[in-house]
């Protein structure tokens, strides 16, 4: 329970450390926190899989993120995994865990964004370093529940 | 038994939030006793012959002040499971909510008023 606290806590210092000043962006700032959730999932994925086997295939790493990363570091799994089978996963938390104190309903939804920059760049790092190139975005309509989507870049 | 209402203050007095229940504002009325009991793990409460209030401190100082009608029980675990259930899980841990400022949150307001009404002390009010 304790160290889940240091990482909600510390996050939530992230967050409020890249948008405090003036001079810089939102956009600036969302992908200061993208970039530090990529750095963390690279090398977080290595660790958390170095007992798993080979993957068979791309809905299998997808099924591997839903799972057992999302076990890991949110503590639940993802409610609900989609595709289109052409490269474009969309993943439903119903309670993502950091919007989950914040509320519940459309109060704070314009702040809601900030709060997901992280998690988009740890699947986006976790997925490179298991040779899936992708861009991930994130989507909240109605607090705690979100959905990240994942768009694979072929070729 | 009922809750009349709630107060918190932070450490400077400063009141953060307020919630009422079922209030009947008795101006004027004589105390006629007034008996501070249980004064340690920071629970303190006192009793007129209307109503009686009920204060939880906690170790950092916030201050809940809750108050009930003159035999009401089991207010003390009610207000250490507001501390614990709702303002440490819904503000503290809340990155909308500054501390020590008045708060805002309606998540905060929702669950308070859910656990208040889900207390035996609350449930079991007369008609």
């Amino acid at each position: 329970m304790a160290e889940e606290a240091v990482f909600d806590l510390i996050h939530m210092e992230a967050v409020s450390y890249v948008f405090q000043g003036e001079k810089i962006s939102e956009d600036e700032a969302v992908a200061k926190l993208e970039h530090m959730g990529f750095a963390t999932g690279y090398r977080l994925v290595e660790r958390l899989t170095r007992e798993s086997g080979r993957f068979k295939d791309e809905l299998d790493i997808m099924k591997y993120i839903c799972k057992d990363l999302w076990v890991t570091v949110y503590k639940k799994q993802i409610d609900n995994l989609r595709t289109n089978h052409q490269g474009v996963y969309v993943l439903h938390d119903n309670r993502f865990r950091f919007l989950s104190h914040m509320a519940a309903g459309k109060q704070y939804l314009q702040y809601a964004p900030r709060y997901l920059a992280f998690t988009c760049g740890l699947v986006r790092g976790c997925l490179a370093n298991l040779g899936v190139t992708c861009v991930v975005t994130a989507e909240v309509t109605q607090l705690p529940a979100c959905k990240f989507q994942i768009q694979v870049q072929r070729g | 038994m009922t809750i009349y209402n709630l107060y918190i203050f932070d450490r400077d007095g400063q009141m953060l939030h307020y919630a009422e229940w079922v209030r009947k504002k008795q101006s004027g009325m004589s105390r006629s006793q007034v008996s501070p009991v249980d004064l340690r793990e920071g629970y303190l409460t006192y009793c007129t012959n209307k109503y009686r209030l009920h204060l939880f401190e906690t170790p950092s100082r916030i201050k809940f002040v809750l108050n009930t009608d003159a035999v009401a029980t089991g207010i003390k675990e009610l207000l250490h499971q507001i501390y614990t259930q709702v303002y440490v899980e819904y503000v503290v841990f809340n990155p909308m909510c500054p501390l020590s400022k008045p708060i805002e949150s309606e998540l905060f307001a929702a669950r308070l008023d859910e656990v208040v009404r889900q207390s035996p002390a609350y449930a079991s009010r007369p008609a």
